[in-house]
């Protein structure tokens, strides 16, 4: 990239050693420090503006609906995070999340058990996809971004043949268990994928992940197998995006084979906005999902500004490019100190 | 560099025409007629707007980078064009001039963001293009604004649809930008130079090439030719609306793919990406032809897609 252009000296292994292991941590976690930090920020003037409007603070409502809203971008994201991190990029989010979101649509009826069925089956769904997705990458040595921008194109065909018209409905007990509309238990599937990046993170195709991303050919050399290793990413990817897909069915109680179009561009702007490196093999999925409530949270504002919304994409541009170019700044900052 | 590289970039051009060359002839086969003089040009009129902008795309994924400004570029040209001529001859000249210079400046914006402030050309084209749908959509009042819905100047439509020795205005000059932009990336410096930056740009910095100003240059020129695509999709539909700068994007990467331009950058030509628009709306036309459902022209689409990538686009082992 251009702005690598000047060469500097290049601080060796052995300065990374020497520096203290706080000033690592921070080093390490730029990205995603300053992912957290936009939204606290974020979330403190929505509070302010929110005060100065309704003279009190964002209750039990506001934080529900704003949970139960940003579920689908931040499962979304997650699987973004995920593939961008193998250095590549999967466009077919969108195309994933309008097929699972029609196929629940239609799917979920009955009882208990079978709703549930019917629920791992679309998350498998959502992994094959992501397997096709992968083995193309992987095996068929094709480049991410036209890869999935053909398959996005496939799986959006996929979802109008299932449900060409929007309709189907899902039963009200299957959205109480996802997204309570009562109370923010949404959280709850968000501590679940936190927990379950971490272990994925420091297992064998955890590290496999960061390796690819970072070296290829290096983590070739060293014994990952890259193939695989895509291939899977590509995979939990698709199973995020199909339950992304589930949650925004059964936020709207009823399904539409061109809602999750918008998901693909969305989860990169999570994503970017997370601290994830677009180049891959740095970043946390913790960060894209910091990055998808900053979305959430960026619209609220403008919301409570009561800026025409005929603007709002303006603003929404406007503030990702500023977000992304003061966090380079910091993290430049940060990383200068070693 | 070796020189092996033009012989195989010559066989993927020759594949990405033989694709069109094939679809037309498939086309005749399934709906008689399809290929026939008059079947044809209206085709490629119609893959010519698909073309201008892979045009654009061609330069900016040739030093590595991507336009994802091209959906709100086009659609604000477009309502810019309108609003400004208000349908009258006498401010079409006017008009053209000051939507040619938004797409020049969206993208000069688009460049210096990517080269001066580092951000990744993904991100910042894809800011770019929520900037400027919030700056059509709002400075329009979501085209509600009562010079917007006015006509295009009837000297534009006619630049569009008029027939010059049986070919349409349009496609004439679609003609002359594939030769004008063929020789500039192969014949001239400013060719070399964008081929340079995208094999190595390390590498070109180090010889001496200024690679900040010409890739401001390429997103430049992006930008402009997404707006030129505007300006004739408006006069040959007659009027701007919203959301018709959404199929460009996709089908301007893809077109630039099929034609057999890197991806990564450093490799590939405007001639293909021109056969690869041609060919992928002679596809739609044929899967229209066959009375193809919604659905299945989109998987096909992606199928073809994927077959022709798989064909010739991956990667060299290393």
């Amino acid at each position: 990239m251009p702005s690598d252009l000047a060469i500097r000296p290049h601080a060796g292994p052995a300065a990374a050693r020497c520096r203290p292991p706080i000033a690592h941590a921070l080093g390490q976690n730029a990205g995603l420090i300053l992912a957290a930090v936009i939204l606290l920020l974020c979330i403190a003037g929505f509070a302010a503006m929110f005060w100065l409007q309704q003279q009190r603070l964002p209750g039990n409502f506001e934080i529900t609906s704003t949970v139960n809203n940003t579920m689908p971008l931040a499962l979304a994201a997650v699987g973004q995070s995920i593939v961008v991190l193998t250095r590549g990029i999967d466009l077919s989010v969108g195309g994933v999340i309008d097929l699972t979101n029609a196929l629940a649509a239609i799917w979920l009826t009955g009882s208990v058990l079978h709703m549930a069925g019917v629920s791992v089956l679309i998350v498998l769904i959502g992994a094959v996809a992501g397997l096709f997705n992968g083995l193309l990458v992987g095996l068929g040595r094709l480049q991410p971004i036209v890869v999935t921008l053909a398959t996005l194109s496939i799986f959006q065909g996929l979802a109008i043949r299932v449900l060409p018209q929007p309709g189907g409905a899902v039963p009200p007990g299957y959205t109480d268990v996802l997204v309570n509309p009562n109370q923010p238990t949404a959280l709850v599937f968000l501590v679940i994928a936190v927990a379950g990046w971490m272990a994925l993170r420091r297992s064998r195709l955890g590290v496999g992940i960061f390796a690819i991303g970072n070296d290829e050919s290096s983590a070739v050399a060293l014994g990952v197998n890259a193939m695989r290793t895509k291939i899977a990413a590509y995979m939990i990817g698709g199973a995020l995006y199909a339950l992304a897909g589930l949650f925004l069915a059964a936020n709207a109680t009823a399904g539409d084979a061109t809602t999750g179009d918008g998901y693909t561009l969305s989860s990169i702007v999570a994503v970017v906005l997370g601290g994830v490196n677009l180049f891959g093999g740095r970043g946390s999925a913790v960060g894209a999902i910091c990055g998808a409530f900053i979305t959430t949270m960026i619209v609220n504002i403008l919301f409570f500004s009561h800026i025409n919304p005929l603007y709002q994409s303006f603003y929404e541009g406007l503030f990702l490019v500023i977000a992304v170019v003061f966090g380079a700044l910091i993290g430049r900052l940060v990383r200068g100190r070693r | 560099m070796t020189r092996l590289l033009p012989s195989v970039n010559a066989l993927r051009v020759l594949a990405a025409y033989g694709a069109a060359v094939l679809l037309f002839v498939i086309g005749e086969w399934v709906h008689p007629g399809f290929a026939s003089f008059g079947s044809v040009t209206s085709i490629l009129l119609v893959a010519s707007f698909v073309g201008l902008v892979a045009a654009g795309q061609c330069f900016v994924i040739l030093i590595g980078g991507i336009d994802l400004s091209v959906p709100w570029v086009l659609n604000a040209a477009a309502i810019l064009l309108v609003t400004t001529s208000l349908g009258e001859d006498g401010r079409a000249l006017y008009a053209v001039a000051a939507t040619l210079g938004m797409g020049a400046l969206a993208g000069l914006a688009n460049g210096i963001g990517v080269v001066w402030f580092g951000v990744p050309a993904v991100v910042m084209t894809l800011a770019m293009n929520g900037i400027i749908e919030g700056l059509a959509l709002g400075l329009s009042g979501g085209m509600t604004c009562s010079t917007c819905a006015s006509y295009a100047p009837p000297v534009i439509a006619a630049a569009v649809h008029d027939v010059w020795l049986g070919i349409p205005a349009a496609l004439w000059l679609w003609l002359a930008v594939i030769a004008v932009v063929s020789f500039v990336l192969s014949l001239t410096r400013f060719g070399r130079v964008t081929y340079a930056i995208g094999n190595n740009a390390r590498a070109a910095y180090l010889a001496g090439i200024n690679v900040n100003l010409t890739t401001v240059g390429l997103y430049a020129l992006s930008g402009l030719f997404s707006a030129m695509a505007g300006i004739l999709l408006v006069g040959f539909g007659g009027q701007a609306s919203l959301g018709m700068g959404t199929p460009y994007l996709f089908q301007s990467i893809a077109a630039v793919v099929i034609g057999g331009v890197s991806i990564l950058g450093g490799s590939g030509s405007y001639l293909g990406a021109a056969a690869g628009a041609a060919s992928l709306t002679a596809l739609v036309s044929v899967l229209l032809a066959l009375n193809m459902p919604d659905y299945g022209r989109s998987i096909i689409y992606g199928v073809v897609i994927l077959a022709l990538l798989l064909l010739y686009g991956r990667e060299q082992r290393e």
